[in-house]
């Protein structure tokens, strides 16, 4: 992975102390919480219900084993020994004091990591592909770019007042594991016409308040154009999204308004212009650099391992057959270890799993730990021989769940027990679905059905892109549970659609048991939840969902 | 409608409660209870001079409801508030009870 | 309100005029509505002439009259409206500026660097701003990895001349 030079180092370490100062201020009284709130906010720093909370950027994801180390250390010595991963692959830490912050900051800043435009109107942290550098239908690794536009986006002087935030995914698989098509900007590498890579840019998707599907803005970019080109679709929002209104202010209100033949003519115009001067170059010898740091490990030459007797423990072989995918070199596999136990918390661990999962990586996955945007953690270059003492390990710290994608691997944003922009509590609800679905059987039985919790519109926990999505929301002071079905944030990204009024707490696994038996009556072979839905339309569920109302 | 004036702690963000004393304190129990408008209204300005002199952060009213020899809190969010996270019962105010 | 220019506070020598107003004999800022409305005029003037931009307004409009103006103001009425950021590039970049270019409204510490780097010289900042602090602010930050219109080499520019530099010494 990508490891800081000195201009990279000194960035960090200045922007650190530029905050110390701010906090200092802060502290002092000569900064007013109204003047501060925005430079904290640059430095992922928010107020929640019971404390600050802290937003640690993981670059597209990926992180090294010391890296996860010193999470683990900051959440012991500075917070209350957890962190929860996000669905935009980043740590939140629940309890940090502000005089202590720029402390946190330094030790982050010690292994290349800190906490910039995690939030704020700016450019966010740049998701990407949990299965980066290891899975078969990648046509580069699509964190060399992610790098590149991190560098670029880093303290942009132009872009750091947007008229909202700002959030951009890559990927370089025709299986999109980065919902990229629900981001304000989604980057798609794939082989061009020249046999050469080229980037689709995708631009105005999003979910919250209305969530809406990018279009392609830019067709088959050259890579060497790719930076004017964001340059300039940057300025046409800077310069024409909305500052009226905080719900249209996004870049998709922006291209839905003016429709994507307009969007496209001015991002051209302006690309023309930037092109000719504007944007900064990146050298070839430059992407070469920093292309050389995602090389492929050294991986031997194996064949594949034959598990058969490991698989006679009917725990592991479940494990084996969910949580473990394909890898591209043959004799390796790439891991999902979960973060969903049943009635756990969705994407928490607590300092000693960090630990567990960093020295796991260490011993078998070169060292490199993904964070996925379903709140899973990914080891992904391990030698299949390994997958039985690692899933034991995994097993006896609670990360081993044979869940990955099933219907208790439920993606569920902090909500009203933490946040304070929540209408409704999400986490109770995702532990109470996953205690009724927890026996394994049933869970297989069911099939891939990704659920997803939001507790309110700012829908954190994309649940407009879950199979089954729950928004929680505030009916005259008591939290009640919107459903919707049929949203996917993969390569067929569709909008889940609204089934009809919503449920109260306690009825909502019940709602899911209606919705899953719907599925069973009406499947055919093979089908996916997702599928089936898609095929006989929303009406069926909705009639067995409300049949007893 | 009775209500209570509550904020932010500056330096760990700890939700906090004005007590009768002119304190900010953790628990709702310590909390001063407004029963009159006018009274609320002035308590605002107390949240203001707080936030000026560095104690508080947002200071704002939220709506209360006896219950026995105690008040509650009308909305979810001041219950959570007052207690800790509902799915970590170890941790936050509900913790030291 | 104080105006701090190349590091120094500075006496505006420019009157603000309003669009109904008559124009003074000396240096005078019109809103861009104006100077549309009355260019061949204003044009004609031998007093140093500029233009305020408003946040909602684009420069790209001026064209190559904006050789002709000594100042151009961007207005930033809150900090958190960052259209006057773009305004400044394109003022430099596209249109070749040169003159004097004004950030005025909400100028704060924090934004002071980021404006400096898209090409604003001139800062019109709040009473009581001491020059120590200005540019203390203006060296929190070293690194660059953007382009920049006050001529400050990005970092892929520098980590370019230094493998130029090692391969030379490597001869």
């Amino acid at each position: 992975m990508y490891r800081y030079d000195e201009f990279d180092q000194r960035a960090v370490d200045e922007r650190v102390a530029q905050f110390a100062g701010q906090v200092a201020r802060r502290l002092s009284g000569e900064l007013t919480e109204d003047a501060f709130k925005p430079l904290r906010l640059m430095n992922g720093l928010y107020l929640q219900l019971h404390a600050y909370m802290l937003r640690v950027a993981i670059p597209y994801g990926t992180l090294s084993s010391r890296q996860l180390h010193k999470l683990a250390h900051i959440a012991r010595r500075f917070d209350k020994g957890y962190g929860h991963f996000t669905t935009r692959q980043n740590l939140q830490y629940n309890w940090p004091k502000l005089a202590e912050v720029p402390e946190i900051l330094r030790a982050l800043a010690a292994v290349e990591m800190h906490a910039i435009q995690t939030s704020g109107n700016c450019i966010r942290n740049v998701t990407s592909d949990q299965f980066a550098g290891a899975a078969a239908d990648e046509v580069e690794d699509p964190r060399i770019w992610s790098e590149i536009i991190r560098q670029w986006s880093t303290f942009h002087p132009e872009f750091s007042f947007l008229p909202r935030k700002f959030k951009i995914a890559v990927t370089a698989a025709p299986k999109d594991r980065a919902a990229i098509k629900v981001h304000d900007i989604g980057i798609v590498i794939r082989k061009g016409a020249a046999g050469v890579n080229v980037f689709d840019v995708w631009v105005g998707g999003g979910q919250g308040r209305t969530p809406i599907i990018g279009q392609l803005i830019g067709e088959g970019i050259a890579a060497e154009d790719l930076l004017a080109y964001l340059e300039a679709t940057m300025r046409v929002y800077n310069q024409h999204g909305r500052r009226d209104n905080i719900y249209k202010a996004r870049i998709k209100i922006l291209v839905h308004q003016i429709g994507a033949t307009e969007m496209r003519r001015q991002v051209e115009a302006e690309f023309a212009e930037v092109k000719a001067k504007g944007a900064v170059v990146v050298p070839p010898d430059e992407i070469a650099r920093i292309a050389a740091y995602f090389r492929p490990p050294a991986f031997e030459t194996l064949f594949d391992a034959d598990l058969s007797a490991a698989r006679r423990d009917a725990g592991f072989a479940a494990w084996h057959d969910i949580n473990v995918a394909r890898h591209k070199v043959p004799g390796y596999a790439i891991v999902t270890v979960s973060l969903k136990p049943i009635g756990g918390i969705p994407g928490d661990a607590s300092a000693d799993q960090m630990d567990l999962v960093a020295e796991l990586a260490r011993a078998y996955s070169f060292d490199e730990i993904r964070v996925s945007h379903e709140q899973n953690l990914v080891l992904a270059h391990v030698r299949q021989r390994d997958l039985p003492e690692l899933w034991r390990r995994l097993e006896a710290a609670g990360l081993g769940s044979a869940n990955h994608g099933l219907i208790s691997d439920i993606i569920a944003c902090p909500g009203l027990d933490y946040c304070d922009l929540a209408n409704a509590r999400s986490i109770s609800i995702a532990q109470a679905i996953s205690q009724r679905f927890a026996a394994l059987e049933r869970q297989r039985a069911i099939g891939e059905l990704k659920i997803k919790i939001s507790g309110c519109i700012n829908a954190c926990g994309h649940h407009h892109v879950g199979h089954i999505g729950i928004l929680g929301v505030d009916k005259k002071g008591v939290e009640f549970y919107q459903i919707t079905l049929g949203g996917s944030g993969d390569e067929t990204t569709s909008i889940g659609e609204i089934l009809g009024p919503a449920f109260g707490e306690a009825d909502v696994p019940d709602a899911i048991e209606a919705l899953v038996d719907a599925y069973f009556a009406l499947r055919q072979d093979g089908e996916r939840f997702l599928d089936t839905y898609r095929r006989v339309g929303i009406q069926p569920f909705r009639e067995k969902l409300y049949a007893s109302h | 409608m009775l209500q209570v004036l509550t904020a932010n702690r500056l330096l760990d963000g700890a939700a906090v409660y004005l007590a009768p004393n002119g304190a900010w304190v953790e628990t709702l129990e310590g909390a001063r209870v407004f029963d009159s408008k006018a009274d609320a209204e002035a308590a605002l300005q107390v949240g203001v001079e707080a936030e000026r002199r560095l104690v508080i952060v947002h200071a704002y009213l939220f709506d209360v409801v006896q219950a026995g020899d105690q008040v509650k809190p009308v909305k979810q969010r001041e219950v959570i508030r007052a207690a800790g996270p509902t799915v970590r019962r170890d941790l936050g105010k509900q913790a030291a009870a | 309100m104080p105006l701090i220019k190349d590091g120094a506070f500075i006496t505006d020598t420019f009157t603000r005029v309003a669009d109904a107003d008559a124009l003074p004999a000396g240096p005078a800022i019109v809103s861009l509505t104006r100077f549309l409305a009355e260019r061949a005029v204003l044009l004609s003037r031998t007093a140093p002439l500029g233009v305020r931009i408003g946040s909602h307004e684009t420069p790209d409009v001026l064209g190559a009259d904006v050789l002709h103006l000594a100042v151009v103001e961007l207005s930033f009425p809150k900090f958190r409206d960052g259209r006057g950021y773009s305004s400044a590039r394109v003022l430099r970049d596209r249109l070749g500026y040169r003159g004097e270019v004004r950030a005025v409204g909400e100028v704060l510490r924090d934004q002071w660097l980021f404006m400096q780097r898209c090409g604003v010289d001139a800062f019109e900042v709040r009473e009581g701003t001491r020059l120590e602090d200005f540019s203390a602010a203006l060296g929190e930050q070293t690194v660059f990895y953007q382009r920049s219109a006050d001529g400050v080499p990005d970092v892929f520019a520098l980590r370019q001349r230094k493998r130029l530099s090692t391969a030379l010494a490597a001869e």
